[in-house]
């Protein structure tokens, strides 16, 4: 997988030929006994960006140990229905391409529950890691499953935590709902301009 | 602390608590008209991280002074005149196109980084300690900054350029960022801030090369002007950022 396969992992500036950035899904870690979840997604012209979005947009407030981003169009979906509805289409699939690589298989558990690790593959290419992971997490009742290639996503390092997650535990956060300086300019404006009236 | 060295601090800590509350305001209007979404959060988080620091060192002036602290930094923020300001004009200069943004923030970025890491060594304790964690912020902006520098410099024809003609127009104000105060050397001798010219080396060390990589390059230092002049762009940031408070000293909000 060259430059344009992955976005660019750290390092690497990929030429944009669209003019719309790409999907990167975010996976973030709350504390290191806990899976890492899907938090969201965020648009970057490369990993590198989208990790540093990803920081801004889903984990400047809660604890994050670990963020993770990969592009969207490099997870390889199947729900839940989609699987009951072509049983044949796991069993079509056959073992091809060059070399296994190792995938990261995630599932979603419950409807409101994000997709959460469950383990690691290795397989030839992204269906047949699907149905390696459908095998080997099989008493998992998972409602949709995602796997993509553990080399595609680019990772916060234990080194990022003292800059990317640390600064924002020890903030306050304040509700929108507590600025009040745009209301309290317009009654003052309204006050100036009637005492200005002769 | 004798009075003069005192003084001294004070005028140091107040230099560079508006330097951080002035280029906080001015990133803060990027506010809802950034490039994107997830730019536009991204940027705010820094305004209101700059605007925290420049709180950090007001409080600390107000320490040395034996003021309360909140009144003070308020005092100082709302009710000075743009000539008693003490800020860089680099900072007060309008956020222009988001090249001439990045690339400010990225310069001063890197400027203060240099600093916090000889402030944290500070042997007056409430700046070394306020230094060493605002220094862990500044990891980030930086990292952040030093991001769109790069993918600007080497982007499209049209991002290079307006990178070099921003670099252009800013770089006698970075420069600016290397003048000494009259009394520095009293707190040099206490050995509470590292000389401001000293920085200049290791500041120039580290933009170069990665101004190079990102293909830009450094044009000549003409005028390099002082924190005790201003561009009228201060007057009317300021008459914006202290507007309530001067309507209504007595206001909250």
């Amino acid at each position: 997988m060259g430059t344009r396969g992955n976005g660019g992992l750290r390092g690497e500036i990929s030429i944009m030929t669209d003019t719309q950035w790409p999907r990167y899904m975010v996976l973030h870690q709350e504390q290191d006994d806990k899976p890492h979840q899907h938090a969201g997604t965020v648009h970057a012209p490369d990993a590198e960006m989208a990790l540093l979005n990803a920081r801004d947009v889903f984990v400047r407030r809660p604890d994050c140990v670990s963020l993770w981003v990969v592009r969207a169009d490099l997870i390889f979906t199947r729900t839940q229905e989609e699987l009951a509805l072509h049983p044949e289409w796991l069993d079509s699939i056959q073992p091809r391409g060059d070399t296994a690589e190792t995938y990261y298989v995630f599932a979603k558990l419950t409807q409101k529950g994000q997709f959460s690790y469950v383990g690691e593959v290795e397989a030839e290419n992204p269906a047949r890691a699907l149905k390696m992971a459908l095998q080997k997490y099989g008493d998992i009742a998972g409602l949709a499953w995602w796997v993509f290639p553990v080399k595609a996503v680019l990772k916060s390092t234990p080194d990022d935590i003292e800059a990317m997650f640390a600064p924002a535990a020890a903030k306050d956060f304040r509700d929108q709902a507590n600025f009040h300086a745009l209301s309290v300019l317009r009654k003052l404006m309204r006050k100036q301009e009637t005492s200005d009236e002769p | 602390m004798n009075p003069e060295l005192k003084q001294a601090l004070v005028d140091y800590l107040l230099a560079m608590a508006d330097d951080e509350l002035i280029l906080g305001h001015r990133n803060s209007e990027w506010c809802g008209h950034a490039p994107i979404l997830e730019e536009d959060i991204a940027f705010a988080n820094i305004a209101l991280d700059e605007i925290g620091h420049a709180i950090v060192w007001y409080e600390l002036a107000a320490d040395v002074l034996g003021e309360e602290r909140e009144t003070y930094a308020n005092r100082m923020v709302y009710f000075r005149d743009a000539p008693d300001y003490r800020n860089t004009q680099m900072v007060e200069l309008p956020k222009g196109d988001w090249a001439f943004t990045m690339l400010r923030q990225y310069l001063f970025d890197q400027f203060e980084m240099v600093r916090l890491e000889k402030l944290a060594q500070s042997s007056y304790a409430p700046l070394s300690e306020a230094a060493a964690k605002i220094r862990t912020e500044e990891m980030y902006h930086l990292r952040h900054t030093q991001a769109w520098v790069r993918r600007l410099g080497l982007g499209t024809e049209e991002s290079h350029r307006r990178m070099q003609t921003a670099l252009n127009e800013i770089w006698p104000h970075a420069i600016a960022l290397f003048q000494p105060s009259d009394s520095e050397i009293l707190l040099i001798n206490a050995e509470y801030v590292p000389a401001t010219s000293a920085l200049k080396t290791e500041w120039m060390e580290r933009i170069m090369s990665y101004l190079q990589e990102a293909r830009l390059t450094l044009p000549q230092t003409s005028v390099v002007p002082s924190r005790t002049h201003h561009t009228e762009h201060l007057a009317a940031l300021l008459s914006d950022l202290q507007q309530i408070a001067r309507l209504d000293p007595m206001a909250k909000w």
